[in-house]
């Protein structure tokens, strides 16, 4: 379990300073592994990392494949591609050790010594904040889509096939990133907390938590993973029924 | 504490996100996917000229195997007209050697009868001669042994008669 560390902002309000660092960090290590992926490109025989991230790229045009022309949704792939390695790497870094705690301990600027405390590193994803900002920005692609490919007519939809239905609609559209936001966020922050449990085995317990530890935290590499891929793919059915909504 | 707090964090990760779809998209995806187009364009075009040279390939095939084809026809029809003119030659040949024969015989039949009627001729020739010698010297050995006298009565008797001898 994580305390939360509140940064504050002149009179505005506060921000999550652990989950902030943690973001930045998720994003060092893809901007690493891109960078190192994307060093040499060619078009003839790639590098094992370039072939990774063609591997990706390739995985998530077919998931766009699979809901709608792929064509009308170019310009998603890139958000796609991003979004499930943000996700993917935001989720991982929950399970890695805190190598970092000797580094800051005594670095009181904004209140990193708090931020690098404890056991492990925490994921992004593991803030509601997190999630309900990927969700936010799923439900502003759903509407900027539905309008993009029906104009003001895609507005119309909320009333169909009657007025009585609106309720329904309007729910429709709050629950998508809702179940989105909620879904994450609680796979994750679970997790979290059931690792910070098993580290509190007490004693000469504690080598007895190392079994479960290690199976826990195998299944945690897998729900991440799975995570990663079940916002993906839903964040694009969910736009693809904003453009296909009256072919189908 | 309530794991559930929404601040000023949400706009932050909004923005964040923003900045990495942004900076992710013009560094990473973009020239990756560039690069992917590339190869893809790459690939179908040698496979289009792969496609390209086989068919080629398949056309020359076919023109030599024609081309074999009409050769064997030709050296076939060569064959059998060489075969047929011998044949002809052979049969011309033939035809010629029996005429000539033919000719020869027809030609030693003519020499056989001329010579026969020459021969038949000459022994005629000489059996009259002969048969003169023959006759004088049997009429001289006659007339020389026996009684001349007699024998001109009998012809002087017989002329008399008016009978011919």
């Amino acid at each position: 379990m994580h305390e939360t560390i509140l940064w504050q902002v002149g009179s505005l309000g506060t921000i999550h300073g652990k989950t902030l660092v943690m973001t930045w960090m998720a994003f060092v290590v893809i901007f690493v592994l891109v960078f190192l992926g994307t060093r040499r490109l060619t078009s003839e025989t790639p590098g094992k990392l370039q072939n990774f991230l063609e591997w990706i790229v390739d995985f998530v045009r077919g998931i766009i494949r699979d809901n709608m022309e792929y064509t009308k949704a170019a310009g998603l792939h890139a958000y796609l591609l991003t979004l499930i390695l943000f996700v993917f790497v935001s989720n991982m870094l929950g399970l890695i050790p805190n190598i970092f705690w000797p580094l800051f301990e005594h670095v009181e600027f904004a209140k990193l010594d708090e931020i690098f405390h404890g056991a492990a590193l925490m994921s992004p994803t593991a803030d509601v904040n997190t999630t309900a900002s990927l969700a936010v920005l799923t439900f502003v692609l759903i509407i900027a889509y539905g309008i993009r490919f029906h104009g003001p007519k895609y507005f119309k939809h909320f009333i169909e096939p009657n007025a009585i239905f609106l309720p329904i609609h309007l729910i429709d559209m709050v629950a998508k990133p809702m179940t989105l936001a909620f879904r994450l966020f609680g796979n994750i922050f679970a997790g979290e907390v059931l690792i910070s449990v098993l580290l509190m085995l007490p004693g000469i317990a504690i080598f007895g938590g190392v079994v479960p530890m290690t199976v826990w935290l195998g299944f945690s590499i897998f729900i991440g993973a799975i995570q990663s891929f079940v916002i993906t793919v839903l964040t694009t059915a969910y736009i693809a029924q904003a453009i296909g909504s009256d072919e189908h | 504490m309530n794991p559930i707090a929404f601040d000023l964090t949400l706009p932050a990760q909004i923005i964040s996100f923003l900045l990495l779809v942004w900076i992710l998209a013009k560094f990473a995806w973009k020239p990756l996917m560039a690069m992917m187009e590339k190869r893809r364009l790459f690939i179908q075009e040698n496979l289009a000229q792969a496609e390209a040279e086989r068919k080629e390939a398949e056309r020359i095939q076919r023109e030599y195997k024609e081309e074999m084809r009409q050769a064997r026809q030709e050296a076939q029809g060569i064959i059998e007209q060489a075969a047929k003119t011998g044949e002809q030659r052979a049969a011309e040949i033939v035809e010629e050697a029996r005429r000539e024969t033919e000719k020869l015989k027809a030609s030693a039949l003519a020499d056989i009868e001329r010579e026969r009627e020459k021969a038949v001729s000459e022994v005629k020739a000489q059996v009259a001669g002969l048969s003169i010698t023959v006759a004088e010297k049997l009429l001289r050995a006659r007339l020389d042994l026996s009684d001349q006298a007699d024998l001109v009565d009998q012809f002087i008797q017989e002329i008399g008669d008016g009978r011919p001898c």
